[in-house]
């Protein structure tokens, strides 16, 4: 499944960049994350709790970064297990940066997000619907921590 | 390891849910515990609402509502002789629910709670304007079906809330009609409709399903429509409001975009289905 | 892992029965490993497949999706408990004769349906025999054989 999106922030390329390579900054940031830990320098843990309808999964992820070019392009990896281990769930994430003409800054992101076990059983389509949701609450809350309302 | 609690009261049921933290209610099972059998769902404790004589049953009250307790079976709503003219539009969607041995299980009640964005009761009871009765540890309150769906499987049920009851204006005599497309007989739709038209036959009240999170429904849109019925590009303009309406998924019962192209179609053919256009020589 | 057992007391094929199942056990779970009642299948263990069907006071049900703790007090009825059953009997010879049975596991559920079926209309027409059994699947027949012993045995039976 792929997940794909942009959004710009009134902000400057540099104050993005840095704030999107910060654990914390990002766990604040995304909607249901509890836990937060840095690996290191290039890696952190999360866990992530996401709910449709009756369904909770409780999710515990391992973000690796395998590339970046600093203050425009990050290439990450996510991968984890959800309940007790019943579903894996990878991910392969880009994220770009440039810059607007009001000097603010672009965001383009895709990420290609595939679950198997019990989630997998859950229809896709749902699936989508809630990633474009929770998509759209981080960018609100990234906004709000950056300080900017567009 | 799920432990089965069947009270014989609805306070005694929600005093149960309020009391387990993962408990879930229990209506027909037909959903609930194919959830849980896929480990989707993992309840500490179930509560079943099978042995309350309130959930029970549909009557006709003095002023012509009819009640019907959540957990009539889907095989008692489409053989209810009471649900006439412009309720017949919900016992054809219960007909159409699943097979005849799932129709002996699922309940009303529990398919509502569910909020299955492609089952086939809530695009059905949109078009009646049905109220849900809803009981919970705040106490009893009603709900109109149009306030009910919040999100995908999101509804206004809050923890340890049920449905009692489901209800429906009297019936009019004005022909109603549900039609659903779906991959194979019993699947769930992959776009339906609900239609039942005024006494007068001048107008008509629509709901779509599965083309978002719950059932569409554009009440100014169909006043706009009002004694043109008949007039294709007033109807197209009608149709074209609903799909602006719909926010439809991508699965395998068919692609946005077909779903989409679905809503006309389906508009048109139950609308001639319920007031086939007249000759003119 | 201990499993927690509750017991139920149920009517098992005109046999009042006590069983100690796992507590939320299915129905399907607690005839076939408790019980040993091998009729009901295990198929897709999500209602659709309709190979678990059963009788619950008369009426088919999914003994997949029907939990044991509902049946307490209640009349369960499978093949087993069918031997003396002149519809059944009929349509079992009918699904033999006309091919209907290949490797089986699909029979019990749909030989439930269908004599549900006679029971309700005895002179069923083809597409109401389909219709009746839509939601039993059956992987091996094409299901044209099935529906040729429905409509046999509903022949046979009306004479």
């Amino acid at each position: 499944m792929k997940i794909e999106g942009e959004f710009e922030v009134e902000a400057p390329r540099s104050e993005v960049w840095d704030r999107i390579r910060d654990p914390q900054v990002m766990g604040a940031c995304i909607p249901g994350c509890e836990a937060v830990e840095q690996v290191d320098d290039m890696a952190y843990r999360a866990n992530i709790s996401v709910k449709v309808g009756p369904i909770k999964a409780r999710f515990n992820l391992l973000v690796e970064v395998l590339e970046e070019r600093p203050e425009h392009t990050i290439l990450s990896r996510t991968s984890g297990e959800e309940g007790t281990r019943a579903s894996v769930v990878t991910s392969d994430n880009v994220v770009r940066l440039c810059d607007t003409d009001s000097g603010g800054t672009r965001v383009d992101y895709a990420a290609d997000v595939s679950v198997t076990g019990r989630l997998g059983k859950f229809g896709l389509g749902i699936f989508r619907k809630k990633a474009d949701q929770l998509a759209a609450q981080f960018v609100e809350n990234f906004r709000a921590r950056l300080g900017v309302t567009a | 390891m799920t432990e089965v609690l069947s009270p014989l009261t609805v306070d005694d049921a929600i005093a149960l849910l309020v009391e387990h933290d993962e408990a879930m209610p229990l209506a027909g099972g037909a959903t609930l515990i194919a959830m849980r059998n896929a480990s989707l769902v993992e309840p500490s404790h179930l509560v079943s609402l099978d042995r309350i004589a309130e959930l029970r049953g549909i009557d006709r009250t003095a002023d012509g509502t009819i009640r019907i307790g959540a957990m009539t079976r889907h095989c008692d709503t489409a053989a209810c002789a009471e649900l006439t003219g412009s309720l017949h539009v919900l016992r054809r969607a219960a007909g159409m629910i699943a097979n005849r041995v799932v129709r002996n299980m699922g309940t009303m009640g529990g398919a509502v709670a569910n909020a299955d964005p492609a089952a086939d009761y809530l695009p059905a009871l949109a078009c009646c304007d049905a109220t849900l009765e809803i009981a919970g540890p705040e106490g009893r309150r009603s709900l109109s079906i149009h306030d009910y769906v919040d999100d995908w499987y999101e509804t206004a049920l809050g923890e340890g809330e049920i449905i009692t009851a489901i209800m429906l204006p009297a019936p009019v005599e004005a022909p109603s009609a549900y039609r659903k497309i779906a991959r194979v007989s019993g699947d769930y739709a992959t776009a339906s409709c609900a239609m039942a038209l005024d006494p007068d036959g001048q107008g008509l009240r629509v709901a779509i399903g599965a083309c978002g999170p719950g059932p569409l429904r554009d009440r100014a849109g169909e006043d706009a429509l009002r004694g043109k019925l008949h007039d294709p590009a007033a109807l197209a303009e009608f149709a074209g409001r609903l799909v602006a309406l719909a926010d439809p998924v991508d699965d395998v019962r068919g692609s946005a975009e077909y779903r989409l192209r679905l809503i006309p179609r389906l508009v048109a053919s139950v609308l001639s289905e319920l007031a086939p256009q007249k000759e003119t020589a | 892992m201990m499993v927690k057992k509750v017991l139920h007391s149920l009517t098992l094929n005109g046999e009042e029965v006590q069983v100690a199942t796992a507590a939320g056990a299915t129905l399907l779970q607690t005839l076939r490993e408790d019980l040993r009642i091998l009729s009901s299948k295990r198929g897709c263990n999500q209602g659709v497949c309709g190979a678990c069907t059963v009788l619950v006071d008369g009426t088919p049900v999914r003994a997949c999706l029907t939990l044991t703790a509902r049946c307490e007090g209640h009349a369960v009825q499978t093949m087993e408990g069918m031997d003396g059953d002149r519809v059944m009997a009929t349509l079992q010879r009918h699904m033999v004769q006309s091919g209907g049975v290949q490797c089986g596991f699909c029979t019990g559920g749909v030989l439930i349906s269908a004599r549900d079926l006679l029971e309700a209309d005895p002179t069923p027409s083809r597409e109401a025999v389909k219709t009746a059994l839509s939601g039993n699947i059956c992987r091996c027949t094409g299901y044209r054989t099935i529906v040729d012993a429905v409509c046999g045995a509903a022949e046979e039976l009306s004479q």
